[in-house]
């Protein structure tokens, strides 16, 4: 009888065991796509060994990080900071902290430390029963000479129609010394994404296409309140421009009107645009980043189909082949004969690196390099 | 097998307790005001395992008495497994439409009137499409959805900036106003930007239209994303959207149809339909939009045979 006891007793511990480990072992079934993504500080495995060069900064949760010699640092905690873009010297992050109903421009040092407030588009308390009088502040570049801060700024706006434009201000001015730069069309979002270039401005505008659908459209400006040239078409529907170091080349991001976003390239001379290249179009691709060194292109795009952002390394030699070899020169003197044709190499096709595996980068955030 | 079924209680509990609704269709009342066509409601498609679903999503904050609530969004799916097609036709929720309850209002009111079974009976028979089934989401819902499978990657269109987005998800003063900028370009979103995203319809010329068209990229990112999940998922997937869902399909048909959702990975055999100007002009009573029926059936009756 006791034995029985015993025994039944044993069971029920056996089965409790048994459904208990089940329970656990199917809870570490789910799926890696329900994970949150992990802090780039605590992330594993670690930035690979992709050396990138310099100091790359970018925004995950609120909060700004740098990546340098394959090791993330958390410069600031987080709390809405995102848009990193850096001072011509380096030696200044120029970044947006965003808040519920408005966002402003900070200046910090390296180390994430806040210099000075640069914006302040929070409404007066007096003001505060009404949304509408808040500003937004985003896309912060500043220009070669560091005298002029350039962003994108929610007016005028009016009513419902909230939409952005480019503004340009005297960097240890105020917004009341700025001045407005492009026209943005109504109800579209507006212009956004200035990046100054010899010479004017080049920036990113929406507005509706032909077939009524909104689009964007890069466009260069080199007057106040003129929205200048329209650089890419509207079928194209591009945006996020990067200019290459040496200034001859951007890089976008184009959708063609679709969920899709190919990184494109084209040659740049200043005025206009040269021939596209698609040159990643089985990704979708945001913040294309020139490493400094033109070496390669950085960017952020998902690990895994519909997953969180990731970091991405392009070297050059993906986009830049090497020049075909020249024949080699037969030596004692002038050749006669037919010229040697120097005999064709197999293409090497040079593949992206995931520099990250668990992260959600701020897609919607540019990419800041240093050198 | 105790401990597998106490894993798979919440989804259980959550598949007994929202699917299979019964819907109530109201008897429709004559009016003598009717005067757009009446196509007779016809009777299931010919085509062979076709099925047509009408998809609700509603506010349903505290400004709401439950299951009186508007719906925001009205999206008719007709499905054809054979040939592994969808068709989305998006319904603008100011439609000025004859109501099944009775009378003529705006197309979202007909569930405040009489639940999902006059939303069904209207569009059953202003559009004379045969439907189904309805799947209902409230707000929270989608938000939870979506945090639940770890949110979804988009490419929005452009910037979505609203001064005066309403703020009555997480309670508070449900007639309050908020900010709302999302950015423009490929992202990740969470449930609430996902929301903010599909929901905001003041910085947008074409209004209700370009937030249908929003609406029907949030569901296509949701089901690519949903071929990332898998069974054990499903737990936390119910916990989320507990209370927040109802459908008529039965739990039977619901096991059934998982399997035919993640064959379905073609995007070029999606077809996805917003009725835009000329199908509708926006100048009916109170703010609504008049359909132009002579060119909105034909195209319906296309699609939705």
């Amino acid at each position: 009888m006791i034995a029985r006891g015993v025994l039944g007793v044993a069971l029920a511990a056996v089965m409790l065991i048994c459904g208990t480990m089940t329970f656990l072992y199917l809870g570490t079934r789910t799926s890696k796509a329900t994970v949150p993504p992990a802090k780039p500080t605590a992330a594993t495995p670690r930035a690979q060994a992709q050396s990138l060069p310099g100091t790359l900064y970018l925004a995950q949760s609120g909060a700004i990080y740098s990546l340098s010699a394959g090791r993330f640092h958390q410069l600031t905690p987080e709390a809405g900071w995102t848009m990193p873009s850096l001072s011509p010297d380096g030696n200044s992050i120029i970044a947006v902290k965003q808040a519920r109903m408005s966002s402003d421009v900070y200046v910090l040092n390296r180390f994430g430390g806040v210099v000075r407030q640069v914006t302040n588009n929070a409404a007066p308390a007096r003001l505060a029963y009404d949304p509408g009088f808040n500003h937004w502040s985003f896309y912060p570049r500043l220009s070669a000479d560091g005298a002029t801060l350039w962003m994108a700024y929610d007016k005028p706006k009016y009513g419902y129609d909230v939409i952005l434009s480019i503004w340009a201000m005297p960097f240890g001015g105020t917004i009341a010394q700025g001045k407005l730069w492009t026209s943005a069309a109504d109800y579209t979002g507006g212009d956004v994404q200035p990046v100054p270039v010899s010479g004017g401005v080049i920036y990113t505008k929406y507005d509706y296409g032909p077939d009524l659908q909104l689009v964007g459209r890069l466009w260069f400006t080199n007057r106040a309140f003129s929205a200048g040239r329209a650089l890419t078409s509207p079928d194209e529907d591009c945006r996020n421009p990067s200019v290459s170091p040496d200034g001859t080349q951007i890089a976008m991001i184009c959708t063609y009107e679709k969920q899709v976003s190919y990184l494109v390239l084209a040659a740049w001379n200043g005025s206009t645009l040269g021939a596209r290249r698609a040159i990643i179009t089985n990704q979708m691709v945001a913040q294309p980043t020139w490493a400094p060194d033109g070496s390669g292109i950085a960017y952020l795009a998902p690990g895994v189909a519909a997953g969180p952002f990731q970091l991405w390394w392009l070297p050059r030699a993906a986009y830049a082949p090497p020049p075909t070899p020249a024949p080699t020169p037969t030596p004692g003197g002038p050749h006669n004969g037919p010229l040697p044709t120097p005999s064709p190499t197999a293409p090497v096709v040079v593949k992206p690196v995931q520099v990250t595996t668990n992260n959600g980068f701020d897609a919607t955030s540019p990419l800041a390099w240093r050198g | 097998m105790a401990g597998g079924l106490a894993y798979f209680l919440p989804a259980a509990q959550l598949a007994l307790d929202a699917t299979g609704q019964v819907i109530r269709v109201p008897t429709p009342s004559p009016t003598d005001l009717f005067t757009s066509p009446v196509p007779q409601s016809p009777s299931p498609s010919p085509t062979t395992g076709a099925f047509t679903v009408l998809l609700l999503g509603s506010d349903d904050d505290s400004k709401f008495e439950s299951d009186h609530v508007l719906t925001q969004s009205m999206i008719l799916v007709r499905i054809v497994p054979s040939t592994k097609e969808v068709t989305m036709l998006s319904i603008p929720r100011d439609l000025y439409v004859h109501l099944s309850p009775g009378g003529f209002g705006k197309i979202d009111g007909a569930y405040s009137y009489g639940g999902p079974g006059a939303a069904i009976a209207t569009v059953s028979q202003d559009f004379g499409v045969h439907i189904d089934d309805y799947i209902w989401v409230g707000l929270l819902g989608l938000i939870k959805v979506i945090d639940a499978i770890g949110g979804i990657d988009v490419v929005t269109s452009h910037p979505v900036m609203d001064d005066y987005y309403p703020a009555d998800v997480y309670g508070g003063w449900p007639y309050d106003f908020e900010r709302v900028a999302v950015l423009g370009g490929p992202q990740h979103l969470d449930g609430i930007h996902a929301m903010q995203y599909v929901r905001s319809r003041h910085g947008d010329l074409q209004s209700d239209f370009g937030r249908s068209q929003r609406q029907q990229q949030v569901l296509m990112a949701i089901r690519q994303k949903a071929h990332q999940l898998s069974p054990e998922d499903l737990p936390k997937l119910s916990s989320a959207i507990g209370g927040e869902l109802k459908t008529s399909i039965p739990l039977s048909r619901v096991a059934a149809l998982l399997p035919l959702a993640a064959s379905f990975d073609n995007p070029d055999q999606i077809r996805q339909i917003v009725l835009l100007p000329p199908y509708t002009h926006g100048d009916g009573p109170d703010g609504s939009i008049q359909p132009d029926w002579a060119r909105i059936l034909p195209l319906v009756h296309k699609y939705f045979p």
